[in-house]
């Protein structure tokens, strides 16, 4: 019965064995020396087996353990980096075990089976770094690594006010596109009526044009007027961008305002005056007889100004200049503009290389804004 | 003797060259978008471009940024309206990331994958070859970056009402200086 007496350090299949090897001595001691060695022949198979089973299962977990993969992580200068994540994938299973570097910047991976790795490691204000190491069976490595500073827009030398967003700044853009994106369309839309005023003033101006021309031309110049006015409070209150130098195109549409806007006031005016005059049986006369001319010249500038903004930065205004040019052939030309026999006309090759926008009427035109 | 003193020269040197890192700086750069309008096509050239690239353990990581508000189209209405359709004020960046291997600096021809951050988005570019030609310590890098409007979910810009086309290459002249 001691036999079976618990014993502290003792395992159950040691225990099992104390056991076994007592109870043949107690049957040796009853039977002989003889008979028990043969029993113990019979049973020693079995019991081979029992320890196998017993052994087997407590000498696994002494196999799984792997190697460990260690070290430490640092920047570009040396620097130890702490609380940087390391990951340590298997290549084969894509299982991952998962580290920290402490503030040491060390790091350790345990319990790794032989094979191919993947280590990535990533910290805050660096680049993930990943590198690749082969772990052997039971033999521990080191990889150290080092982490570059992920670059950053401070690192260009940009100056943080530069490089911040401006939600206001924003708002205002896209109120100012909102806004000229309206006067565009009103300005469109203004050419069908000032078109058709236009013509509609080739009748309504005569000795036997009726009322009712004059009265469908003041109409339209009425319907004009009021869509030019929409159009342009849309340009003129759209805010203003600080800092922006104005350039290109739109500085001759800019300039054209300045032209068709007095006109398209003057312009009705004028009508009005020559409306009354006409409707009285009077000849139009005084400046109510400018009326047409000061129409032509609003129409042309407000279609050319609409141009501007529509073709390739430089097409309207070499245009401009061709046509002014045209008209300026008309004008004599200065005393040294041309030689020899062609003294007082000028030859044509002559007046071409002498017609620049210093001379004659374009001298000092804005027409230039490339 | 000197056998001792070369492997403790070699023992203090390997670190050293193990974490050696080459740097890159932008000296100078010209990038120009085109944009096609049926009715005329016009271009936008930033000189203001600044980068920075740096090379370790054979690995190089390039930033390059330029703020959006620098191009420059000769017409400052179609600057303006570009800014405000790019949400150039609310992000004023534009920024391309490169990663590629150290040697691949070294070919006449470089293959890189972008990423450009634009307008609050994100695209990338896949192998986009870029020429480079090297003077000393100097690289010249040319090419052309595949960008379109809808990449970077911008609405495009319209003239009379009818819009851009949807591509608006970036022309890259760059000249880089290596820095050990």
């Amino acid at each position: 019965m001691c036999g079976r007496k618990f014993q502290p350090g003792r395992t159950s299949w040691e225990s099992a064995v104390a056991s076994q090897h007592r109870n043949a001595q107690y049957l040796g001691n009853r039977r002989g020396i003889r008979k028990m060695n043969s029993k113990t022949a019979t049973f020693a198979p079995g019991i081979a087996v029992l320890l196998l089973f017993i052994l087997v299962p407590m000498a696994l977990p002494a196999q799984t353990t792997g190697a460990t993969l260690s070290g430490t992580i640092s920047d570009a200068a040396g620097k130890v980096v702490a609380n940087a994540k390391i990951s340590v994938k298997n290549l084969a299973t894509n299982q991952s075990t998962d580290a920290e570097t402490n503030s040491a910047g060390s790091y350790s991976a345990a319990n790794l089976s032989p094979g191919d790795y993947e280590v990535s490691v990533s910290a805050a204000g660096f680049d993930t770094r990943v590198a690749k190491v082969t772990i052997a069976a039971g033999v521990d490595q080191t990889m150290n690594l080092t982490l570059i500073s992920g670059l950053s827009l401070q690192d260009l030398g940009f100056p943080a006010a530069e490089v911040q967003g401006n939600a206001a700044e924003q708002a205002r853009l896209n109120k100012r596109s909102h806004m000229l994106q309206i006067h565009q369309r009103l300005g469109l839309i203004t050419t069908i009526p000032l078109g058709a005023t236009v013509i509609s003033g080739f009748f309504a101006g005569g000795k036997t044009t009726s009322s009712t021309s004059r009265d469908l031309h003041a109409a339209l110049g009425t319907a004009t007027t009021g869509l030019y006015i929409a159009s342009a409070y849309y340009a003129i209150f759209a805010p203003k961008i600080p800092g922006t130098k104005v350039e290109g195109n739109i500085r001759l549409h800019k300039a054209l305002a300045w032209i068709h806007g007095p006109g398209m006031i003057l312009t009705p005016i004028l009508g009005e005056m020559a409306f009354s005059q006409r409707s009285k049986g009077e000849r139009v006369h005084g400046i109510a007889r400018l009326h047409g001319q000061v129409a032509i010249i609003t129409a042309a500038a407000y279609g050319l100004a609409i141009l501007s903004v529509s073709l390739k930065s430089g097409t309207v205004s070499k245009s401009a200049h061709a046509v002014l040019a045209t008209f300026d052939r008309k004008r004599p030309l200065p005393a040294n503009a041309s030689t020899g026999n062609n003294a007082q006309t000028g030859s044509a090759k002559n007046v071409e290389a002498h017609r620049t926008p210093e001379s004659g009427f374009l001298k000092g035109s804005t027409f230039y804004p490339d | 003797m000197n056998k001792k003193l070369l492997i403790v020269f070699l023992f203090l040197a390997l670190p050293a060259v193990a974490r050696a890192q080459s740097q890159w700086v932008l000296e100078k750069s010209t990038l120009t978008y085109h944009v096609s309008h049926p009715l005329h096509e016009s271009e936008g050239t930033s000189h203001a471009a600044r980068g920075k690239g740096v090379c370790q353990a054979g690995q190089c990581d390039f930033l390059i940024a330029v703020p959006v508000k620098s191009f420059d189209s000769g017409d400052s209405n179609r600057d303006l309206h570009m800014l405000q359709v790019t949400r150039g004020a609310q992000f004023p960046m534009v920024t391309v990331r490169v990663h590629l291997p150290e040697a691949a600096l070294t070919s006449a021809t470089i293959h890189c994958d972008l990423e450009i951050q634009f307008a609050g988005q994100t695209a990338a570019y896949k192998q986009v070859p870029f020429q480079a030609v090297t003077h000393g310590n100097d690289t010249e890098i040319t090419g052309t970056i595949p960008t379109t409007v809808s990449d970077f979910k911008i609405d495009p810009p319209k003239l009379l009402m009818v819009p851009i086309k949807n591509d608006i290459p970036i022309r890259v002249e760059m000249t880089w200086q290596r820095k050990k």
